[in-house]
């Protein structure tokens, strides 16, 4: 029941773009078609959950251990930079194909302030391992579900007339707020039962 | 002397990065539900953009080509580190509002985007310039936002309560739809200031 | 879009992408068709709730349409306040605050739901989500203390809490009867208390075949069904179906909000799945959210499926195949 809670939490009601504003620069570039932003989500699931496994282990036997917690930016970001190259290069090695798919999305996500957002996170809320892997696949999954329902809206108004001056940034960041609002709807859910 | 204004006001004005380039957008609206916020995010980005500009510029003919990218990110994470502590110590109850903000500075495309294309080509006096001004640009677009955000949402400024008791404050404008629909409309402003229009 | 000279104006088009009309019924009349369709609701408010009611209404209406005409002027596009669909959201969006709201939020709400939700992506066809219903949640995130909690009860001057919070156990109070919540004679926002006014509308849209049946079928259906099983005290298949589908706004959303041409599925299955999709999420909240209603939440999140549920129910183009990069 806490790992629902925390599937929950992190999928619907804290929802990376509508309640936390993490991963933004990638939610408002790589969204204009839906087959695109499905890749580059299956890309940040993979990543952020790995990164949420790597930089728990990381922090409890180096940094803990050693007592070089104020280190924690500077050690998360080259890890989880590590990290990206290393599965770049595995993908590359074992997948072709899916490295077709994946690959060009990769090197985007070292800079994608969700996947450390989700590492110092997890350790600020002080989950232990696997909660801290589940909440980066959840928030992940939370991530992506946001970025492909945005990518089908903005597909539709491709021929819209838009006022010219709010084409662009301006109008996707207005789509983003009207979905937040959507979401509220999940505010609350199971509290009581869950949470 | 007027290349330095140039490059000043290049920050400020014309390559704004939150109002005019649209990049790092997440603190800009994730801290903005007060203007004390704003400020100081603010002034945790000007320091971290100018030191890593001005070391990575000083540095810039000795760090070798190849693996410059990692060392402007071991530069940029240890200034973040320091920002990220001395905020805790000067302004413990702001730091902890601002949360993951201060330490994802370090992710932040701004001060990479101008590590990359500025600090690494420029002088250190440029360099230096550059880094106060499109800091300077990022604090005036985070106070601008969160200016709109806090007298509507919270009917104050800077924690000061300027509007009448009888103005009943729209909550949702602290909330993440007011953040932004509101940057929505200034970017839109702006663009419409400026005659500049977007593809859909 | 690379040059907007490349697109005919607005005028020059007769048939815009969404709703995808038959000749000749034009938008026009589909719009004052589902006002029509609202007068018997608009009569029973009138009559609970007071003249307060008509005044509210009578803004919301008012506030759509000239801000639809000032919006459309400042754009250089041709006012099309004449198609009735300002009317009909200012209508809604009166219809879902209470009779004791102050006119400027009812002003406010109608400013957001036309000026941002609907021109600012292109107008009439071009919006992805409810104006009205969006517009609602916005005031209810803004102004809480107006649209959640007590709700003017009928016939007094009281105020008092909703049937659902009080099946929800989040507020005190007898449950009114079936005939009261069939009738309307129950505490809520203007437009939802009568189901009777909303069912004579909504079977009127059906027979007029301004609206298809599978939408309000499938999405009170579904919530009977949910509600059934799960929304009971004493275990699975102990609910009420019949008070749940009576109370809140579910025949508002189901009948009138659901089958918006703009933000619902043009398919007959995506109608079908759209329906069971917003009773899923309306029962979801009711049951176990932190709202007593989800009728209005529940349309939104669905609204951001349309895009979605149209592929998957897209007919195939025969000889067409899709051919993968």
């Amino acid at each position: 029941m806490h790992y629902l809670a925390i599937i929950i939490g992190g999928v619907l009601i804290n929802n990376y773009i509508f309640s936390r504003f993490l991963g933004l620069c990638p939610f408002l570039g790589v969204s204009k078609q839906v087959e695109t932003a499905t890749g580059m989500s299956l890309a940040v699931i993979f990543v952020m959950t790995m990164a949420s496994a790597a930089t728990w282990i990381v922090n409890k036997y180096l940094l803990v251990q050693y007592e070089l917690q104020y280190m924690q930016t500077i050690v998360f970001i080259l890890v989880i930079a590590a990290l990206v190259q290393f599965v770049e290069m595995v993908i590359l090695k074992t997948s072709p194909v899916l490295y077709q798919s994946l690959g060009i999305y990769l090197p985007l996500i070292t800079t994608n302030c969700a996947v450390l957002g989700v590492a110092l996170l997890n350790i600020s809320e002080e989950y232990n391992f696997l909660e801290s892997v589940i909440n980066g696949m959840a928030s992940a999954i939370g991530w992506s579900l946001a970025i492909i329902l945005f990518a089908g809206i903005r597909e539709r108004w491709a021929f819209a007339e838009i006022p010219p001056s709010m084409r662009g940034f301006p109008i996707a960041l207005v789509a983003t707020g009207l979905m937040s609002i959507a979401f509220f709807g999940f505010q609350g859910l199971f509290r009581g039962i869950l949470f | 002397m007027k290349k330095l204004w140039d490059t000043f006001f290049n920050g400020i004005i014309n390559e704004n990065p939150t109002l005019r380039l649209v990049i790092g957008m997440c603190a800009p609206l994730a801290v903005t539900t007060a203007v004390a916020n704003g400020f100081w995010m603010g002034i945790a980005v000007i320091f971290v953009l100018t030191a890593s500009n001005i070391l990575i510029s000083a540095l810039r003919k000795i760090i070798p080509e190849q693996i410059r990218i990692p060392i402007f990110v071991v530069i940029i994470a240890t200034f973040t580190t320091v920002a990220d502590l001395s905020l805790k110590a000067i302004q413990p109850d702001i730091h902890a509002k601002l949360g993951v903000f201060v330490p994802l500075i370090v992710v932040n495309c701004i001060i990479f985007a101008r590590a990359e294309a500025f600090a690494s080509k420029n002088n250190v006096l440029l360099s230096t310039v550059d880094g106060l001004g499109m800091g300077l640009g990022f604090t005036l677009a985070l106070i601008v936002l969160a200016t709109i955000r806090e007298l509507l949402g919270n009917g104050s400024w800077w924690g000061i309560k300027l509007l009448p008791a009888s103005f009943e404050p729209a909550i949702v404008m602290i909330l993440p739809p007011g953040a932004f629909v509101t940057l929505g409309y200034l970017l839109g402003g702006l663009n419409l200031l400026t005659g500049k229009t977007g593809e859909n | 879009m690379a040059d907007k000279n490349f697109l005919p104006n607005q005028g020059e088009l007769l048939v815009s992408s969404s709703p995808h009309i038959r000749a000749k019924e034009t938008v026009d009349w589909l719009m004052w068709q589902v006002v029509i369709a609202l007068l018997p609701a608009v009569v029973i408010s009138v009559y609970f709730f007071g003249f307060r009611s008509l005044f509210i209404m009578m803004v919301g209406v008012a506030s759509a349409v000239i801000t639809e005409a000032i919006v459309q002027k400042a754009l250089g596009k041709a006012i099309t306040i004449s198609d009735g669909s300002a009317v009909v959201t200012g209508l809604l969006l009166a219809f879902n605050v209470p009779a004791t709201a102050p006119w400027w939020l009812v002003v406010i709400g109608s400013v957001f739901a036309i000026a941002v939700v609907k021109q600012t992506f292109g107008g009439l066809g071009y919006n992805f989500i409810n104006p009205a219903l969006t517009a609602r949640a916005f005031l209810l995130a803004a102004w809480p203390q107006y649209l959640a909690g007590n709700f003017p009860l009928p016939l007094d001057s009281i105020t008092g809490a909703t049937p659902l919070a009080i099946l929800k156990g989040t507020a005190a109070g007898t449950l009114p009867s079936y005939m009261d919540l069939f009738l309307g004679n129950v505490g809520g926002v203007l437009g939802e208390t009568s189901a009777l006014a909303l069912l004579v509308g909504g079977l009127y849209l059906i027979w007029q075949k301004v609206i298809d049946w599978r939408t309000p079928a499938a999405f009170i259906g579904t919530v009977a069904v949910l509600t059934w099983v799960f929304g009971g005290r004493g275990g699975l298949f102990t609910g009420d179906p019949l008070y749940h589908i009576l109370a809140g706004g579910l025949m508002l959303g189901a009948f009138f909000m659901a089958t918006d041409y703009v933000t619902s599925p043009v398919t007959p299955k995506g109608r079908l799945i759209f329906g069971v999709g917003c009773g899923v999420i309306t029962v979801l909240i009711r049951l176990w959210g932190g709202y007593p209603e989800g009728v209005s939440y529940s349309i939104l999140l669905m609204n951001l499926l349309v895009p979605f549920i149209e592929r998957w129910t897209a007919p195939r183009v025969y000889g067409v195949q899709t051919v993968r990069a």
